[in-house]
C-alpha cells in the first residue's frame, strides 16, 4: 500500500512544528471549538454563529488542500447563503431566547455520545491510521482550479452535475410550495 | 500555487479533524430537539465529508483512465464535494420551509412533539 | 350340451332372480295388490334358488358319473389378463364344491320358502328377497370359484349382503349399528385373507421358472398340485400364508376373536339369521380352510393355531350360551361353537369331518332358526325365553321338528350330529398332524363342550316347549316385567327392539348417541307394523304351512342326513380320493385311551341332557328370572361375554375415537393449524415487536440509524481485518 501513496518521504514530518503544521492546528482548534459550540449550546442562535465560524475555517483548510475554488465556494454558498437562511429563519420563529426549549437529559444522549465515540474510533482504526506515512499530495497541482473543476463536471461527472441541477429545481419549486400559505 | 502547497499538514490530519467533526454532527443530530439546530448539525456532518473528500482528492494517487483527462487527479473529490453543497442547499431550504410550516400550524418546534408517524 | 356347463346357470340363475325383484318387485305389489302381489313376487323369489338346487343335482349326477375323483373347470369369461397374472371367472366342479352348492342352494331355498310367509306382513318385501337371492349368487360365486380372486369376489359379496340384511330395518339404529358391526368386523378377516393372497402370489410366484406356468398363480388348478413343490423347503411361508387365510375366516366365521359380530347379527330377520349366520355364510371360512388344506398339511403351526383357536371359541361360546335369555341368541352362540368344532376338523387335519358338520350343521341349525322364528313369530314378536313355556301344546309341529333338531345338536344317535361330531372328535383325538399335538387336546376341550352344548340346547328346548308353566300369563296388561323395549312403550315394539334384550341395560345402547338422542330416535322411529304385544291373554298359534313345510323337511334332513351322508353317500370317499388329494385323509381314533369313542361321545351328550332336564324341567329356576342381580354370578358375566365385547368396543371403538380425536384437535388442529395460524400470529407478534420502534420521535430513528451504521462500519472493519486488507 505505501507504494500507491508514495513514499514516506513527507517535506515535513508530522512531529516537526512548523508553519504549515501550526496553521493546520489553529484552523483545527478553530473548527473543533466551533463544532463542539454548536452541538453544546443551549441557544440556537449560538449555534448558528458557532456552525460559521466553523465553515469559515473549513474554508481555510480547503485553501491550504489547494483546492481554492471550493474555498471560495463554500465561503459564499454555505455561509453566505445557508446559514444566512438559517438566521432569517431563526429570527423569524423567534426562538432565540434560550429556555425555550429545554434539553433534557436522557439515555440517548449517553447512546448517542457512545456511539459516536465508536464510531471516531472505527474510522480511526480502519482510515487513518493506516494512512499515516501518506504525507506528500499526489494530484496535480492545479487540480482545483475551476478550469479543471469546470473540465471534470462537464465531461466525467455530467450526469450528475445534470441531476443535481434538477434537484435544486425541485428544492425551488418545494420550497415556494411550502411557503404558500393555505387560505 | 507552490507556498500553498506548502502549507498542507499530513492526510490523516484531515481525515482525523472531519471524522471528529461528523462525530460530533452526529451527536447533536441525536440529542438536540430544535429541529433548526439538528439541521445545523447536519450540516456539519456534510462539511466534514467535504474535507475528507477534498484531502483524499489530494492525497490519493491516480489511477489513469481510458482518456486521458487534465488534471492528472482523482476528480471525483471536489465533484463531490460540489454535489454535496448543492445537496444541502436543497435540503435546508425545503427542510426549514418544512419546520416553518410546522410552526405555523402548531406554534411550537419541539422534534419530540412531532410524532405522528408513530406506529 | 355339456352338463358340466350347467354350474354357470347354477350360479347366475338367483341373480336373475334378484334383478326380478329390485326392477319389477314394487311395480308388481303396487299393481297385484300387497296380498297377491307379495305371493308372485315370493313364488319368483323362491324358484331361481329351487331350479338352482335340482341344477346342481343335475351336475352331481354327470360328476358321480365321470368319476368322483375328477375335477374340472368351466370358463365363462376372461377377467384379467396381464403378462403377470391371468385371472378368469372360471368355476370349478367338484366334490369339495358341489357338496357346498347343493348345500347352500337345498337349505336356501328351503330358508326362501319359509321367509314368504315369515316375511309377509313386511312392507319391504321384494328389497328383501332381492337380498336374499343376492347373497345366493355371491355365496354360489365363493364355492365355485376357481381361483382366489373370484373365490374373494363372492366374500366380499357375502359380506355386502350380511350387511344388507342385518340391516334390513334400517330404521332401527341399532339394527344399523349391528349391521356396521358385523361388517366392519368381516373387514379385518378381509385384510388377512388379502394379505395371504398377495404372499401367495409373491411368494410362490417368485420361485416359479417363467416357463412352467402362464401366469395363472392363483388358480386352484396351480396352488393345489403345485405348492408344495415350492414351499417344501420354506415352511415359514406356508405358516404364514395359512396364519393369514385363516385370519380371514375368522372374520367370516366368527372365531375367537373375531366373533363378537355374530350375536349382534342376530338384530336381522329370522331367515337371515338361518341363511347366513348359521348355514351358509358362516361356513365360508371353513370352506376356505378346507379348499386351501394344502398350506396346513404343510404347517403343523398353523394346524395348531386353527384347532386351538376352533377349540377355545367352541368353549368359550358354549359357556357364554349359559348366560343368554334370547332364544336368537342362544342359537347365536350355539352357531360359534359349532363353527369351532369345524375348525377343530380342519386343525386336525381331518378336513372331509369338517365338511360333513358343515352339511349336518346346515341342516340342524337352520332348522333351530327357523323354529325359533315360528316361535317369536307365534308369541308375538317377543324373543326372552323367559316369557316361553309349554308351547308343544299350542305349536305342536313347531315343537317337535325343533326337538328333533335339538337331538342332532346335542349329539345324540342316529341322528345327523352325532355323525359328524364323532368324525370331528375321533379325527381330532388321533391327529398327528398339528404341532404339539393341539389337536388331541382340541378334541378332550370339543367333547367337553359337546356335554356343554346339550346341557343348554337342553335348556332352551325345555324352557320353551316342555316346561309346565306358561310363564306368559304371568304378564301383566302394562308390560310391568318386561322393561327391555328399546324406546318407549306407546309405540308398536319392534321384533328387532329386542335383539339387544340380553345385550345391554336398556336404553343406553348408544352410549355415544352416534347421531340421535334416544328422545329423537323415539321421535323418528315410525311403527311400522301393529303387532299386538304379549300378554298374559295370549294365545300362540301355530305358522302357516309355508314355514311349516320347511320345518319338516329339514328335521327329516336332521336325522337321516348324517347317517345317509356317512353310510349311503360315502362322504369320506367322496371328499378323499385316491389319486388326486382333495382332502387329505385323516385318521379316526376308534378307541382313545381304549374308550370306546362312541361312548364318550354318547356320555357326553347324555351327560348335558340329563343336567339340562334336571335342573330346568320345572320351569325356570328363581335364579334365573327377570331380575338379573339375582343371577349367580358367573352367569351374568357369562350373559355378558365375559366382558370380551365391551372390551373391544372399549378400546377398538372407543380407542379409535380417542386417537382420532387427539389427531384431530392435537396433531391437525393443533399442529397443522398450529403452524399455519401460528405464522399468521408470528407475523403479528413480530409486527407488534417492531412497532416499538416506531416510536415517532425523530431522535430516536437517527439513534437507531447511527447505530446501525457504527455496526455496520465495524463489521465491515471485522472482515477487513479478517482478509488481510487492514491498510
Amino acid at each position: 500500500m505505501e507504494g500507491i501513496w508514495g513514499a514516506g518521504v513527507a517535506q515535513l514530518a508530522p512531529t516537526q512544528v512548523g508553519g504549515p503544521m501550526l496553521l493546520f492546528a489553529v484552523l483545527a482548534a478553530v473548527a473543533v471549538a466551533s463544532g463542539v459550540g454548536v452541538v453544546a449550546f443551549n441557544s440556537p442562535v449560538r449555534s448558528a454563529l458557532c456552525l460559521i465560524a466553523n465553515f469559515l475555517s473549513l474554508a481555510l483548510l480547503y485553501f491550504t488542500l489547494g483546492a481554492e475554488m471550493l474555498g471560495i465556494i463554500q465561503v459564499v454558498v454555505y455561509t453566505g447563503a445557508i446559514m444566512v437562511l438559517f438566521l432569517f429563519v431563526l429570527m423569524l420563529l423567534n426562538l432565540a431566547a434560550p429556555g425555550a426549549l429545554r434539553e433534557s437529559r436522557d439515555l440517548r444522549r449517553l447512546g448517542a455520545g457512545a456511539l459516536a465515540a465508536a464510531l471516531f474510533v472505527l474510522v480511526v482504526v480502519q482510515a487513518v491510521l493506516p494512512l499515516q506515512e501518506a504525507a506528500s499530495p499526489q494530484a496535480a497541482d492545479y487540480y482545483g482550479t475551476p478550469m479543471a473543476l469546470g473540465r471534470a463536471l462537464f465531461t466525467e461527472y455530467v450526469w450528475p452535475f445534470e441531476l443535481a441541477s434538477v434537484l435544486l429545481l425541485v428544492g425551488i419549486v418545494g420550497s415556494i410550495l411550502l411557503a404558500k400559505r393555505r387560505v | 500555487m507552490g507556498e500553498v502547497r506548502s502549507l498542507m499538514a499530513p492526510l490523516w490530519m484531515y481525515l482525523a479533524l472531519g471524522a471528529f467533526l461528523f462525530a460530533t454532527g452526529v451527536v447533536g443530530v441525536v440529542s438536540r430537539r430544535n429541529p433548526i439546530v439538528i439541521f445545523m448539525c447536519i450540516e456539519l456532518m456534510l462539511n466534514s465529508v467535504n474535507l475528507t473528500f477534498l484531502s483524499l482528492a489530494r492525497f490519493a494517487p491516480w489511477l489513469p483512465v481510458a482518456h486521458e483527462l487534465e488534471p492528472k487527479a482523482w476528480m471525483g473529490g471536489p465533484a463531490a464535494v460540489i454535489f454535496v453543497m448543492a445537496v444541502a442547499a436543497a435540503e435546508v431550504a425545503v427542510g426549514l420551509g418544512i419546520i416553518m410550516a410546522i410552526f405555523r400550524l402548531r406554534d411550537e418546534v419541539d422534534v419530540d412533539e412531532m410524532n405522528l408517524l408513530r406506529g | 350340451m355339456d352338463p358340466f356347463a350347467l354350474i354357470w346357470w347354477i350360479v347366475l340363475l338367483p341373480l336373475g332372480g334378484a334383478l326380478v325383484q329390485a326392477l319389477f318387485g314394487g311395480a308388481v305389489v303396487r299393481g297385484l295388490g300387497p296380498q297377491n302381489g307379495k305371493k308372485v313376487m315370493g313364488f319368483l323369489a323362491v324358484l331361481p334358488v329351487a331350479l338352482s338346487f335340482l341344477l346342481g343335482v343335475a351336475v352331481l349326477q354327470a360328476h358321480l358319473e365321470a368319476g368322483a375323483g375328477t375335477e374340472r373347470t368351466v370358463v365363462l369369461a376372461p377377467w384379467i389378463d396381464l403378462a403377470a397374472l391371468k385371472v378368469d371367472f372360471a368355476a370349478r366342479v367338484d366334490s369339495l364344491s358341489l357338496l357346498m352348492v347343493l348345500v347352500v342352494t337345498g337349505v336356501g331355498a328351503l330358508i326362501h320358502l319359509y321367509a314368504t310367509g315369515y316375511m309377509a306382513e313386511d312392507r319391504d318385501y321384494t328389497r328383501f328377497f332381492t337380498y336374499m337371492n343376492l347373497f345366493v349368487v355371491c355365496m354360489l360365486v365363493l364355492v365355485t370359484a376357481d381361483n382366489l380372486p373370484l373365490l374373494f369376489v363372492g366374500w366380499e359379496g357375502v359380506g355386502l349382503c350380511s350387511y344388507l340384511l342385518i340391516g334390513f330395518w334400517y330404521r332401527d339404529l341399532a339394527n344399523a349399528k349391528a349391521a356396521n358391526k358385523a361388517f366392519i368386523v368381516n373387514r379385518i378377516g378381509d385384510w388377512g385373507f388379502m394379505l395371504g393372497m398377495f404372499l401367495i402370489l409373491v411368494c410362490i410366484a417368485a420361485s416359479v421358472p417363467e416357463a412352467q406356468t402362464d401366469g395363472r398363480w392363483l388358480d386352484f388348478g396351480f396352488i393345489l398340485p403345485r405348492a408344495a413343490t415350492y414351499l417344501a423347503d420354506r415352511p415359514e411361508v406356508a405358516t404364514a400364508i395359512a396364519l393369514l387365510l385363516f385370519v380371514g375366516a375368522c372374520g367370516k366365521s366368527a372365531q375367537f376373536p373375531l366373533y363378537f359380530w355374530l350375536p349382534d347379527a342376530m338384530a336381522g330377520p329370522t331367515p337371515v339369521s338361518a341363511l347366513i349366520h348359521a348355514a351358509t355364510m358362516v361356513t365360508a371360512g371353513v370352506y376356505l380352510v378346507s379348499r386351501m388344506h394344502i398350506f396346513y398339511v404343510l404347517s403343523p403351526v398353523a394346524s395348531a393355531v386353527v384347532a386351538a383357536a376352533g377349540a377355545f371359541t367352541a368353549l368359550f361360546a358354549a359357556l357364554v350360551a349359559f348366560g343368554q335369555t334370547d332364544i336368537k341368541k342362544v342359537l347365536a352362540y350355539s352357531t360359534v361353537s359349532q363353527l369351532g368344532f369345524m375348525f377343530i376338523a380342519c386343525g386336525a387335519g381331518v378336513y372331509w369331518a369338517g365338511m360333513f358338520h358343515v352339511a349336518t350343521h346346515a341342516f340342524f341349525k337352520a332348522l333351530l332358526f327357523l323354529g325359533s322364528g315360528a316361535v317369536i313369530y307365534a308369541m308375538a314378536h317377543n324373543q326372552d325365553l323367559r316369557n316361553y313355556g309349554n308351547l308343544r301344546k299350542y305349536l305342536p309341529i313347531t315343537c317337535w321338528t325343533m326337538f328333533l333338531g335339538y337331538l342332532a345338536i346335542a349329539g345324540v344317535p342316529p341322528l345327523a350330529g352325532f355323525y359328524s361330531k364323532e368324525a370331528i372328535l375321533g379325527g381330532a383325538l388321533a391327529s398327528r398332524h398339528a404341532a404339539a399335538s393341539v389337536a388331541v387336546w382340541a378334541g378332550w376341550i370339543g367333547l367337553v363342550t359337546a356335554a356343554l352344548t346339550a346341557a343348554y340346547m337342553t335348556r332352551l328346548t325345555v324352557l320353551t316347549f316342555f316346561s309346565g308353566e306358561e310363564r306368559w300369563r304371568r304378564l301383566q296388561p302394562a308390560h310391568a316385567h318386561d322393561g327391555h323395549h328399546g324406546h318407549g312403550t306407546e309405540m308398536a315394539v319392534h321384533p328387532e327392539d329386542h335383539s339387544h334384550s340380553a345385550h345391554a341395560p336398556h336404553g343406553h345402547e348408544d352410549p355415544h348417541g352416534f347421531f340421535y338422542t334416544d328422545e329423537e330416535l323415539a321421535a323418528r322411529a315410525e311403527p311400522e307394523e301393529h303387532h299386538h304385544e304379549l300378554d298374559a291373554s295370549h294365545e300362540p298359534k301355530e305358522a302357516p304351512p309355508s314355514m311349516t313345510f320347511p320345518l319338516v323337511v329339514l328335521a327329516l334332513l336332521s336325522v337321516v342326513g348324517g347317517w345317509g351322508l356317512q353310510h349311503w353317500a360315502g362322504l369320506q370317499e367322496f371328499l378323499q380320493y385316491p389319486g388326486v388329494q382333495l382332502l387329505p385323509k385323516g385318521t379316526i381314533q376308534e378307541h382313545p385311551h381304549g374308550v370306546p369313542l362312541m361312548a364318550l361321545s354318547i356320555g357326553a351328550a347324555a351327560l348335558g341332557i340329563l343336567y339340562g332336564w334336571i335342573v330346568y324341567r320345572r320351569g325356570l329356576p328363581a335364579k334365573e328370572g327377570f331380575d338379573e342381580s339375582a343371577w349367580h354370578p358367573f352367569r351374568r358375566w357369562a350373559g355378558r361375554q365375559f366382558g370380551y365385547d365391551d372390551l373391544v368396543v372399549h378400546t377398538g371403538v372407543q380407542g379409535g375415537d380417542l386417537v382420532a380425536k387427539s389427531l384431530w384437535k392435537g396433531f391437525d388442529a393443533g399442529v397443522i393449524d398450529g403452524i399455519a395460524n401460528g405464522l399468521g400470529v408470528l407475523a403479528c407478534g413480530l409486527g407488534r415487536g417492531l412497532k416499538a420502534i416506531q416510536t415517532g420521535f425523530v431522535r430516536s430513528y437517527a439513534l437507531l440509524m447511527l447505530a446501525g451504521a457504527v455496526a455496520l462500519l465495524a463489521y465491515m472493519v471485522a472482515v477487513l481485518t479478517r482478509i488481510g486488507g487492514g491498510n
